[in-house]
């Protein structure tokens, strides 16, 4: 598969935005290998990672697709699973089949296994990284639509300067994580970039339930999905504070900060 | 010429021309004679004039050419970010809205460092809400006569002329109509230049008094009633090219930091933590502020998103000196350094230009659309 275009780009995340609204797990793996995602992972990734994971982020889908991005990286071919490091220093592996789990976000068949061996890591940073923006997106287009339609004195609590805030600072961190992602190359790179969206993701998660106020607590209203899907991601090959910790590391062993990225 | 040929270029130069400031001398007197001496050179050699227009005396080509010669100025330490960044606001408003005469006399004045300019933009009464400023200039024959009084204006007591924001005209006017910027001559009689003290110690901030302060007509700078335009106008420059040099500022900075932990040997866990969140949001803000001078290169009108740019910028520089507090254990609180000047002055980095809450109240009005507080 060559470049792509614009249109084309449009017309396939129409397709797999409605692909994701209608499936998830392991029907939606299915459907991603008909729609031809193993082949762009292969061929254009930079493409390919920033449009699925975001927009199963965006539409609270999951499917078990990370396994892919990481064994293309380490040079095996997609559609297996492999174990990958969790938080604390322990590993898990996401299953392709559905599944019971005990994750937190009860619908990703997500386990613990005792060990691993290294893999590399960058690539799936960045995919989860976007996974996170786009989760981060979604429970802020649910607390700005609520702020607008719950009304409270009389008012709506848009109106509020103390929730106004509270939206534009999860505002602020989507989009540096963005930058962050979209200027992401390297391992360093990937590396923040993902600390950058699980950060961006929980103050999204944090935010946007206070905004939410009772109904964003309830099982019926879908905020809660999305909060334990952050919660969930951001442990996987690396939390934000395990990485940014290990940034500080790096920068103290070269002894300077480098600059990544130049105009 | 690509960008990343002329920065090498730029080094090759600055490597072989040494423009290191005298290190023993700290005063802002030292610091004002080194930004003329740097400006001097730099113009001279041509490197002050790319991304200017050459009708106001530059050697033309993109905005982005000047993020990169301010980037290197200011990130190898040359001149002091803030009267470099001082350029970036004043030029673009005088190409802008100067008669083109007076652009092309006045413009070289400034980039060749033999003038220093101020902004008197903020007063005593108006801070966040900039547009009830009250400084009044009316009319009388040829002139228009200035009174009021101006504060927060940076290196007035350096400047030879300054941007002032005015109001002109009728009582009822709503205040973005009502606003009238002029170009004015620091030695016309009846200024009055008084440094402010400030909690870090350095005097760069004044407050300017004007007593029936004579202008000509022929300085003014568009139409009456122009200043408000004038003033947003300036903003995607403050937060684009301008910011780029400080982000290379905090940097350099950051640099010295980790230089200055390393150097005390004791070290644990936490202050990774510290340092890794202070550099995550050093390089947040980078990577934000490329795609911001990308966008401006392109011709793309920048507007509220760079409250965001804004917002990060603060947050980096306050979480850099926050480390520096927190990891250089009793050198703010015991030691003449700069750490404590820079430390103190980081506090203002949600006030000045915009303060934190102003920008978020942008974002959520502009950017999110949650209509009206």
């Amino acid at each position: 598969m060559d470049a792509i275009s614009a249109d084309d780009l449009d017309m396939l995340a129409d397709t797999l935005r409605k692909t994701m609204t209608a499936s998830s797990g392991q029907a939606l793996d299915k459907e991603l290998v008909e729609l031809g995602w193993r082949e762009m992972l292969e061929e254009m990734s930079d493409t390919a990672i920033p449009l699925v994971f975001r927009l199963l982020g965006e539409t609270g889908a999951h499917a078990p697709v990370i396994n892919d991005v990481v064994l293309i990286e380490a040079g095996r071919g997609a559609g297996e699973t492999v174990r990958l490091p969790y938080v604390g220093g322990t590993w898990v592996v996401w299953e392709r089949a559905d599944e019971p789990t005990t994750a937190v976000d009860d619908e990703t068949p997500i386990h613990r296994v005792s060990s691993g061996e290294d893999v590399p890591l960058a690539a799936g940073r960045r995919a989860l990284g976007w996974w996170l923006v786009g989760t981060s997106r979604a429970m802020l287009t649910l607390a700005r639509q609520h702020a607008l339609d719950r009304v409270q004195f009389g008012r709506p609590v848009a109106s509020f300067q103390a929730v106004r805030h509270r939206l534009a600072e999860t505002l602020i961190a989507i989009e540096g994580a963005e930058a962050t992602l979209g200027a992401a190359t390297d391992d360093f790179g990937s590396l923040l970039a993902k600390a950058a969206a699980g950060q961006a993701a929980l103050t999204a998660a944090k935010h946007c339930q206070q905004v939410l106020g009772g109904i964003g607590f309830t099982a019926e209203h879908e905020l809660h999905q999305h909060v334990k899907r952050a919660l969930l991601l951001d442990g996987l090959l690396g939390s934000a504070r395990e990485l940014t910790r290990e940034a500080g590391a790096r920068l103290r062993a070269k002894g300077s900060a480098p600059r990544l990225v130049h105009l | 010429m690509n960008v990343a040929e002329f920065r090498s270029n730029l080094c090759a130069w600055l490597d072989e021309n040494d423009l290191t400031p005298s290190p023993d001398d700290h005063s802002l007197d030292a610091h004002h004679a080194q930004h003329s001496r740097v400006l001097s050179v730099l113009y001279d050699a041509g490197w002050m004039r790319w991304g200017w227009p050459e009708s106001a005396g530059g050697l033309g080509g993109p905005a982005i050419l000047r993020a990169v010669v301010g980037e290197e100025v200011v990130g190898r330490g040359l001149d002091e970010p803030g009267p470099y960044s001082m350029l970036e606001v004043l030029t673009p408003t005088m190409i802008d809205y100067a008669r083109p005469e007076l652009a092309a006399e006045m413009v070289p004045l400034l980039l060749s460092g033999r003038e220093t300019w101020c902004q008197g933009f903020s007063e005593p009464g108006s801070g966040s809400d900039l547009a009830s400023l009250s400084t009044r200039a009316e009319q009388r024959g040829e002139d228009w006569v200035v009174n009021g009084q101006k504060v927060w204006t940076s290196f007035a007591q350096y400047a030879t002329r300054c941007i002032l924001l005015t109001r002109s005209g009728p009582p009822g006017i709503p205040n973005h109509e009502a606003i009238t910027a002029f170009f004015v001559d620091m030695d016309t009689p009846d200024i009055t230049v008084r440094p402010l003290r400030t909690m870090h110690g350095v005097d760069e901030f004044c407050e300017v008094y004007f007593d029936d302060v004579v202008v000509p007509a022929d300085r003014m700078l568009g139409q009456p009633g122009d200043g408000w335009r004038l003033a947003m106008d300036l903003l995607p420059f403050e937060r684009s090219t301008c910011f780029w040099q400080r982000i290379a500022y905090l940097y350099s900075r950051f640099d010295r930091l980790i230089a200055e932990v390393n150097d005390r040997g004791v070290q644990d866990g936490a202050d990774d933590a510290a340092l890794g969140a202070a550099y995550l949001g050093l390089h947040t803000l980078r990577c934000r502020s490329r795609e911001t001078q990308y966008r401006l290169g392109t011709g793309t009108r920048l507007g509220p998103d760079t409250s965001i740019d804004k917002v990060l910028l603060a947050t980096a520089e306050q979480r850099i000196y926050d480390a520096a507090h927190d990891l250089l254990a009793g050198a703010i609180e015991l030691d003449e350094s700069s750490w404590r000047t820079e430390y103190l002055y980081s506090r203002a980095a949600t006030i000045y230009g915009g303060t934190a809450e102003i920008q978020r109240n942008i974002i959520a009005r502009r950017l999110l659309d949650l209509g009206k507080e």
